[in-house]
């Protein structure tokens, strides 16, 4: 076995912390050791021509790398070692950068540390054997979980792409949080006149399935081959039969239910649809504020349904649909004002959130796009909008900035004096974040051009004063306190995860940040991957963004998608569990731990029961290894064997 | 115990089945041995009395796919559920013949008792043993004599069974006192506690005797301590490998030793192997609610979880 | 050297790949320094630990044993850490059976984008186990 070792310095990173030439040394040293060298950087093309051309000369058999961690570049050394002809398991990764170089300061401890990792390295690799990959046939089709923008974008890129697509959304339409907004910024175009036409797109495309007010009910299967089980929640209607021509809504007596597209700025009727351009158009009922349902007798829609579609027995349908790649778009929440009790914790009529104020604002909102205080439908003259409204709070648990609140308050602030040329608008503001495309000269364009006055400063609290409420905060850049009379106080209240996002994400089995926003597989390279394979995010899930990033994302995970399923077949990790049938006693306790049913029971000629393992189904966690009393199954590449190479290299010495 | 009711129950079982296990009178007056009857005469040789020590399901997965009848004790009856729990053997397949027992003998204790004099008769009476050797005649207590097992057993009765012979009897002291003496020794100091293990397992001489006569170890010659893939273990006589081994063979069994204390029994260097699994019991039931080899419809705890466990707390770091 | 006497003590580590490994490797990212005695070994899930791994390490020469995986509902793998919880808890009751203090294996579970809160249980975990001490006699020439 001729092992060789490359020990990158990282540039200064790691070079300047340890002493890669007095590594390369002692590695030297080991036995097995056939070649070390220190160079600048490994994962450069010289430095990889330079692992390819020793493993020519010195006739090496295996490669370890010492430098940044495995999660970085594992990939990119095992394409480097196949292309000088050896397996690419015959490779592993020592992490001397993340792991070593970067946390400790002790120049000599960091070095020992190094060599130590190497030591366990080359161990490991001189255990290793080779593998090779099975290939399995893909399904084409794809599931898309979420219709907001970012959904959409990626359904309608999947599909003209060629793919069936499953979109999934929660409720009643598709559309998101943009078909609530007035205007987009900075061009103030009309947000549902841009959006309409996609929605129309996502309801006419042959290869779209659409299943509207269905949730994601469980995900089985792996990348190239899922099974999804979709929950249709009962609408009693029949969609079938439905024309969406709002007879219904209409004549539904039941005049109090909450309305959830609009934020609860008015209420709307038990049956209802959601907004005029809703797709699909189908009426629902709420079954909690519907009075066949609280009190036994009503009716009334039954009756007045032309086809006749209403249905009060209707039960939620559990549908099966086979897709080979995901991608989630889930969108985002917004902070429960509640938990802002200075600002009234919702408890004040005039003060409202910044979404409710997007609904006064619209034309087709419930008060067709007139301006007025929820507490006595009068007009406001002075509007207060308080921005970081929960963001950047550790105590509200919000540390991070919700992107794109800075914008719309703007956005809000120019459109409430186009809406009132008489009105004055205040903004409190942290700092204001515009860096994008046209953005800074907008929030520009709000103060010079239309009057609104900033003021930097946190607002403390916010009180009522006969019909005005007062807002008192801090004017930073002054020095002072100031309060002002306003008639109507919106709150930029923070950007959550979306109610249900940590749920959603254990059916999935990707991972999720400490802020319940779902996490990429690499921040900077792999911005719409996630870690488990065929699996890609877009939009609000993955972290607060704005339209056009949205939707560059949607697009983004499309692509990715579309490159995926451009493959018949793909080929499979072989880093699997496998049995030795000649060791195996037939206990079957690996049957029992599998989390993937990927182990079956199966009787070899002779009638000795042996454990199987389902080559496509296992995902190599390694449960069933560490579950067999004899070691006879074996998770391949962290085999019992090589991880005690490990430990003994780094205890017995 | 009364043999004549032990015949006759196993020879009316004997038609249905392909082989009763009883024990017999073994080489010498101390020792019982297994008998594996397949003719109503060898049925003729079963004996029942305390020093029927053997647990005999022990062979049941290995006579899988034929129909055994076994002869088993409270605590025997124990590995037979277990058995069940594990999928190991089939219901179907076994015919569970219980005796409730009031106690067996320690060989050893006796032995050491009577100075090793050789022993010409041993009887027993009302859970009073008399011994004659070469020189004297001794009555002891059984209990006296018999395996730390018996002198806590909560399990007289078998808990399953097709036919019972004799009557049930009732548990010996408190389920608390079970755990007493391992509760004494964990009132050691940690220092004194790894003295007293390096000392006590460096006695060993790796014979695997424990592992051989234990029910649930179910790889046998798989077993990981031989094997070199994978390669836990070196045939080096090392103090390390030795507690390495007696804790694997410890680990293996979490959650799944049914306490029949044979490891002990047939320990040439009389280690108190029994100590180590009895320990982890413990946290089992503490843990999980869970003693091995009670129901045969419970899942042995280290194949199953809860996804908010009841009694598992973060540890903090100090 | 396996550690540098009288600095470090031998403490050994087991990493799942998606959550603690990724948490790791975000302290990495984000320079946030650490005592140096730990040695990370990487596996795909903590259900992949089996115990004796563990005792195999603290027998033959570690002085501490810290093993990490993703948060309870996080596994990648759904289950494994679930499996992982029982398994070392029960280890971790039997330890100071066999006068191995408990103290001297920690299990816990930190996610990829915990990189601060490994920082915290590297330096808890390294300087719980130098309040204890080392666990084997050192030897002469190990300094």
């Amino acid at each position: 076995m001729k092992v060789g070792v490359f020990i990158c310095h990282c540039g200064n990173n790691i070079a300047g912390t340890v002493d890669v030439a007095r590594v390369a040394e002692e590695t030297r040293k080991i036995p097995g050791v056939a070649y070390a060298i220190n160079y600048m950087y490994t994962c450069s093309e010289p430095g990889q021509d330079q692992i390819k051309d020793a493993i020519k000369k010195y006739d090496l058999d295996r490669i370890v790398v010492a430098a940044c961690s495995p999660r970085m570049h594992e990939l990119t050394f095992r394409r480097t070692v196949e292309k000088a002809g050896l397996n690419r398991y015959y490779f592993e990764m020592a992490n001397i950068r993340e792991h070593c170089s970067w946390i400790g300061e002790d120049r000599e401890l960091n070095t020992n540390k190094a060599m130590e990792a190497v030591r366990a390295a080359v161990a490991k690799v001189m255990q290793d054997k080779p593998l090779y990959s099975s290939s399995f046939a893909v399904n084409k089709r794809v599931l898309v979980i979420g219709g907001g923008v970012a959904g959409m974008q990626a359904a309608l890129d999947c599909a003209d792409g060629g793919h069936e697509v499953v979109l999934v959304e929660k409720s009643p339409s598709v559309g998101g949080m943009m078909a609530r907004l007035d205007k987009t910024f900075p061009t103030i175009d009309c947000s549902i006149c841009i959006l309409g036409p996609k929605m129309v797109d996502v309801a006419q495309h042959d290869l779209i399935k659409l299943y509207a007010y269905s949730e994601v009910e469980e995900v089985k299967g792996y990348v190239g081959n899922y099974q999804i089980k979709i929950r249709k929640k009962a609408t009693y209607v029949d969609w079938t039969k439905c024309t969406g021509c709002g007879e219904c809504m209409e004549k539904c007596p039941s005049k109090d239910a909450y309305d959830s597209f609009n934020f609860g700025v008015a209420p709307t009727k038990a049956i209802n649809i959601p907004f005029p351009q809703a797709i699909p158009k189908k009426a629902k009922i709420d079954p909690t504020y519907c009075r066949q349902f609280t009190k036994g007798k009503c009716g009334v829609c039954a009756k007045i349904c032309p086809t006749k579609a209403i249905n009060y027995e209707m039960e939620d349908e559990i549908v099966t649909e086979e897709v080979g790649a995901i991608v989630v778009a889930s969108g985002y929440g917004l902070l429960d004002i509640e938990k802002m009790g200075e600002y009234g914790g919702g408890r004040y009529p005039d003060v409202i959130t910044a979404i409710q104020y997007e609904r006064l604002l619209n034309a087709s909102g419930p008060t067709s796009g007139h301006i007025v205080r929820p507490s006595d439908h009068e007009e406001p003259k002075t509007v207060v909008f308080v921005s970081c409204c929960g963001s950047r709070d550790k105590s509200i648990g919000v540390p991070y900035c919700s992107n794109f609140c800075c914008m719309y308050i703007a956005k809000q602030a120019i459109l409430t004096k186009d809406h009132m040329p008489d009105s004055q608008s205040y903004v409190f503001y942290m700092d204001i974040r515009s860096p994008g495309k046209g953005y800074d000269e907008f929030t520009r364009r709000a103060q010079e051009e239309y009057g609104t006055k900033y003021i930097r400063g946190r607002v403390s609290r916010i009180f009522p004063k006969g019909k005005k409420m007062v807002v008192r905060g801090a004017d930073t850049l002054l020095g002072t306190t100031v309060e002002i009379e306003a008639d109507l106080v919106v709150l930029a209240n923070a950007v959550t995860a979306a109610p249900g996002a940590p749920q959603l994400a254990e059916k999935l089995h990707i991972s999720y940040d400490t802020n319940a926003f779902y996490v990429e597989s690499h921040p900077k390279l792999r911005p719409v991957e996630t870690n488990t394979s065929g699996v890609f995010l877009a939009g609000c899930a993955q972290g607060p963004k704005d339209i056009p990033a949205s939707v560059g994302q949607g697009s983004a995970a499309a692509a990715k998608v579309l490159s995926m399923l451009s493959k018949d077949f793909l080929e499979n990790d072989p880093a699997i569990a496998q049995v030795n049938q000649n060791a195996c006693v037939g206990c079957l306790k690996c049957v029992k731990t599998c989390p993937f049913q990927a182990i079956v029971e199966e009787e070899l000629r002779g009638g000795k029961v042996v454990a199987k393992v389902i080559q496509t189904v296992c995902a190599g966690c390694g449960v069933c290894t560490s579950t067999c009393p004899c070691g006879a199954i074996q998770l391949q590449h962290f085999t019992d064997n090589q991880l005690l190479a490990e430990v003994n290299a780094l205890c017995l010495s | 115990m009364n043999a004549q009711e032990l015949r006759k129950a196993a020879k009316e079982v004997l038609p249905s089945v392909d082989v009763v296990i009883g024990q017999r009178a073994g080489f010498d007056p101390l020792h019982a041995e297994p008998c594996f009857a397949t003719k109503p005469e060898d049925v003729d040789d079963f004996i029942a009395s305390p020093l029927c020590v053997h647990n005999l399901a022990s062979y049941l997965p290995s006579l899988k796919g034929k129909k055994v009848a076994v002869v088993v004790k409270g605590c025997d009856s124990r590995t037979v559920v277990q058995f069940l729990e594990e999928g190991l053997i089939k219901r179907e397949n076994v015919t569970v013949i219980g005796v409730p027992c009031s106690g067996i003998i320690s060989v050893k204790k006796v032995l050491e008792r009577v100075s090793h004099e050789p022993i010409q008769s041993i009887s027993f009476d009302n859970e009073t043993v008399t011994v004659k050797t070469n020189k004297r005649e001794e009555k002891i207590p059984l209990l006296e004599v018999a395996p730390g097992k018996c002198t806590t057993c909560q399990y007289p009765n078998p808990l399953i069974f097709d036919v019972l012979v004799g009557q049930k009897l009732e548990p010996r002291g408190s389920a608390e006192a079970v755990y007493d003496d391992i509760r004494e020794f964990e009132t050691k100091s940690l220092e004194e506690r790894k003295e007293y293990w390096e000392k006590t397992l460096g006695r060993c001489i790796r014979c695997y005797a424990c592992r051989n006569a234990c029910p649930l170890c179910v790889c046998q010659e798989s077993c990981i301590a031989e094997t070199r893939d994978p390669h836990w273990m070196s045939q080096k006589d090392d103090p390390k490998e030795k507690m390495t081994f007696h804790m694997i063979h410890a680990i293996h069994l979490a959650g799944r030793c049914t306490e029949c204390g044979e490891c002990e029994r047939v320990c040439p260097m009389d280690i108190p192997l029994g100590q180590l699994k009895k320990k982890i019991n413990m946290g089992m039931k503490e843990l999980y609610d869970y003693v091995p080899g009670i129901n045969p419809e419970e899942k042995p705890p280290m194949y199953v979880f809860k996804v908010e466990e009841d009694k598992i707390e973060e540890h903090e770091l100090s | 050297m396996p550690e540098l006497a009288g600095k470090e003590l031998r403490i050994v580590g087991f990493l799942c790949n998606w959550c603690s490994y990724g948490g790791a490797d975000t302290a990495g990212v984000g320079r946030f320094k650490q005592p140096t005695d730990l040695r990370i070994i990487r596996v795909p899930c903590s259900g992949r630990i089996d115990p004796l791994f563990v005792v195999k390490a603290l027998i033959n020469g570690a002085d501490g044993v810290l093993v990490s995986g993703c948060h309870p509902r996080d596994c990648h793998y759904s289950d494994g850490n679930y499996y992982a919880r029982r398994r070392l808890e029960m280890l971790k009751q039997f330890l100071p059976f066999m006068g191995i203090d408990g103290k001297r294996f920690h299990y816990t579970w930190v996610s990829a984008s915990e990189g601060q809160r490994w920082q915290k249980v590297v330096t808890d975990f390294t300087r719980q186990v130098h309040g204890i001490g080392p666990l084997h006699e050192k030897k002469e020439a190990a300094k």
